[in-house]
């Protein structure tokens, strides 16, 4: 069986097992008590009538005995009563019309009562009775309840039938078979209820724990308001997130301080492979090698730099210079760039006039730039170039879509990682560091924007860049002395 | 014209050092914030370059105080750190201009030359170098008096490798400069870009100014003269 995933389902379930195997038990006890206490009363009454009936007598008494019987026993007139008389001989003295030829005296009588050895009754002392015995039989006509006595004169039994008691106990268990469902839902619906509202404070719980962990790892759940019982778990949690937020501000600090670390040694590295490449013979082997090692410097740098980027973007302290960025002319600008540096490529463009935005200007040519790159490099021979921008209510989107091979899916969830590029072995030949894509959309969300990639398209990729409308009105005050960051 | 250079890493002095020199400038070095504040308040400097990080009064504290004070001699920042925040409180405090290590010298002396033109109110933006004339300010240029019809890259880069005739830049240079940071560094487009220029210019007298170095890059042809 499949494990239920409900908390809540799983206690009313279980809460409804429990209560309904004690209500079961307690039912068939009940039932069988109370049977028990019919059959127990008949037998009482079935036996002062045995003795009485027991004594000596004439035969045409046995008759008028049968019809005092029922009344005598308290029996309604609609339940059956038999009545058979046995001599010690064995002839039928006296046999009820209704005897059922079904039922079974032999074992009940102990037996002829000729053989036993009754002792001869002492002068001025009554014969103890003799004790009857009782049983039940199932016959065609029913159940019978029979009482046997074995007296010196006759051997006497007395069958009533069980239909009016089993009707009693028919209606004693529907009321059970009615009752106890409807308990068992009664209870089954208080569990899932209690369940519901102890869980309620753990949802609460989870709201806060979403809350905090929304607003920054430099959160902590409040502890003052909690239940007794969830201030552990919270204590739990909340070191947890300390341990997190210092793990992850150590690695922020570690790619922060490494970049800036670097950038000393290669500001003399390039400076003097500049200098020295001025005075080299021009087009000289040693100035050819000169400037390929500074290419490489520069490459350098460039990484040395983003990781700086992405390491205060982690922080939350990558800080925009807001100017008011016109990018329908900046796209314009990066489209005649595609035809210097793709002139194979079928360019579409659909750019809206008077797209302005508030943003970092050098931050947003760069995510712009890493797209269109990103769509040269990954496109196909002879293939084409999208590009769409529009305003729309919330703000700009821009679309840069190109022709492509499918993208895996692997790939797909994976592409927004730092140092991911995809399968190694199809973009070797690609140049690029595989951290353009995700310092963009750091850069993006920076902006209170997204980058997103679209759902895939047969033979196309497509890159949604969005910059909300808090990015065309939300002004920060840049101006002002910012708290220097701690580790910068 | 005079400089004052407060940076405290004696390799990245050593090569700036030379490199201003080369272009004319006197440079005064000092290596600590608190001599170069002093010598900031004493003397008078065409401009200063400071670097953010130096031991002593930093550089930031140095341009707060010099302005406080109201000196207003054009300051260039040198950030070695998070340059957006640098960059943002820098110019805030009074700043004229910042440049990021790693750096060209070649681009701090164009920077330098921008900010004491601007401090002098000297709103001469022609360049002149050969036949060519490049106007910064309505972005127009003109080759033996005729107007050349350039894109605003192709401006861009004659630009660039006019700002410093005889210096030879690299490719990626180039590119880095003049198209931004992510494009494929493999790409011919300056080599393209260089050719559509040189289309341009040759037929009005301009034939020869921009010279290929052979497996390197460009450089502008120096005719010797000083700017």
């Amino acid at each position: 069986m499949a494990k239920l995933r409900s908390f809540r389902i799983r206690i009313a379930l279980l809460s409804a097992i429990l209560a309904g195997s004690a209500l079961v038990g307690f039912g068939l006890i009940s039932w069988w008590l109370i049977y028990d206490a019919k059959v127990n009363r008949l037998d009482a009454e079935l036996e002062n009538q045995l003795i009485r009936v027991g004594r000596p007598r004439p035969l045409d008494r046995w008759h008028a005995d049968e019809a005092s019987l029922r009344r005598e026993l308290g029996i309604p007139t609609n339940t059956p009563i038999a009545v058979l008389v046995i001599d010690a001989e064995g002839n039928v003295l006296y046999g009820s019309p209704q005897w059922d030829a079904g039922l079974e005296t032999q074992n009940l009588w102990i037996s002829r009562p000729s053989s036993l050895p009754f002792p001869s009754p002492s002068p001025g002392q009554r014969p103890p009775p003799p004790a009857p015995r009782f049983m039940t039989q199932q016959t065609a006509s029913g159940r019978w309840r029979i009482g046997a006595v074995t007296t010196p004169f006759a051997q006497v039994a007395i069958a009533v039938s069980l239909n009016a008691v089993t009707q009693e106990m028919a209606i004693v268990r529907n009321i059970f078979v009615v009752a106890i469902p409807g308990v068992l839902l009664l209870v089954a619906g208080g569990a899932w209820a209690i369940a519901g509202s102890s869980l309620s404070s753990i949802q609460r719980l989870t709201q806060v724990v979403a809350n905090v962990t929304a607003n920054g790892l430099e959160q902590r759940v409040p502890i003052e308001s909690a239940d007794l019982e969830f201030i552990e778990l919270i204590q739990v949690f909340n070191q947890m997130l300390e341990r997190l937020e210092r793990g992850f501000k150590q690695a922020s600090r570690f790619s922060g301080d490494a970049a800036h670390e670097l950038k000393t040694p290669l500001t003399i590295l390039q400076g003097e492979l500049e200098r020295t490449l001025q005075q080299a013979e021009p087009g000289s082997e040693i100035q050819q090698s000169l400037s390929h090692l500074l290419d490489e410097v520069r490459r350098l740098s460039e990484i040395v730099r983003k990781l700086l980027l992405l390491s205060l973007a982690d922080a939350g302290q990558m800080s925009l210079h807001r100017t008011k960025i016109d990018l329908s002319s900046l796209l314009t600008e990066m489209l005649e760039d595609i035809e210097l540096l793709a002139p194979d490529l079928e360019v579409q463009a659909k750019i809206a006039p008077g797209l302005d935005v508030w943003g970092d200007r050098d931050l947003l040519i760069q995510v712009l730039q890493n797209l269109i790159s990103n769509a040269i490099k990954y496109n196909l021979p002879k293939g084409w170039i999208q590009i769409t921008a529009n305003r729309h209510t919330q703000g700009v989107s821009i679309q840069v879509s190109n022709a492509s091979n499918e993208i895996a899916q692997s790939d797909r969830d994976r592409i927004f990682e730092r140092f991911y590029r995809g399968d190694p072995a199809r973009t070797r030949q690609v140049e690029g560091l595989g951290l353009g894509l995700s310092l963009a959309r750091e850069i993006a969300r920076s902006h209170q924007g997204d980058l997103t990639l679209d759902p895939p398209l047969p033979g196309q990729t497509c890159f949604t860049l969005t910059l909300f409308s808090t990015t065309l009105k939300h002004r920060r005050t840049d101006l002002g002395i910012r708290r220097r960051s701690p580790y910068l | 014209m005079h400089i004052l250079f407060i940076e405290d890493e004696a390799k990245i002095a050593n090569f700036v050092r030379a490199g201003l020199k080369e272009q004319g400038f006197v440079v005064d070095y000092c290596d600590n914030g608190d001599e170069g504040y002093r010598r900031a308040l004493d003397n008078t400097y065409d401009a200063l370059v400071l670097d953010i990080m130096v031991p002593g009064k930093d550089g930031l504290s140095i341009l707060k105080s010099l302005r406080r004070q109201g000196h207003n001699v054009p300051i260039l920042l040198l950030t070695a750190r998070n340059e957006l925040d640098d960059r943002l409180e820098g110019l805030n405090l009074g700043a004229d201009d910042y440049i990021a290590k790693p750096f060209f010298v070649e681009e701090l002396i164009a920077r330098l030359h921008a900010v004491v033109r601007r401090s002098a109110g000297d709103r001469q933006n022609l360049l002149c170098v050969g036949p060519l004339k490049l106007d910064r300010i309505a972005r127009e240029v003109t080759c033996d008096c005729q107007i050349v019809e350039l894109t605003s890259r192709e401006f861009n880069l004659l630009e660039y490798l006019m700002r410093s005739p005889g210096r030879v830049f690299t490719r990626t240079q180039i590119l880095e400069h003049i198209w931004g940071y992510d494009f494929n560094p493999s790409t011919n487009v300056v080599d393209v870009c260089v050719q559509r220029i040189r289309k341009k210019i040759d037929g009005i007298g301009g034939a020869g100014w921009i010279e290929s170095i052979r497996g390197v890059g460009y450089r502008f042809r120096d005719d010797g003269k000083q700017r």
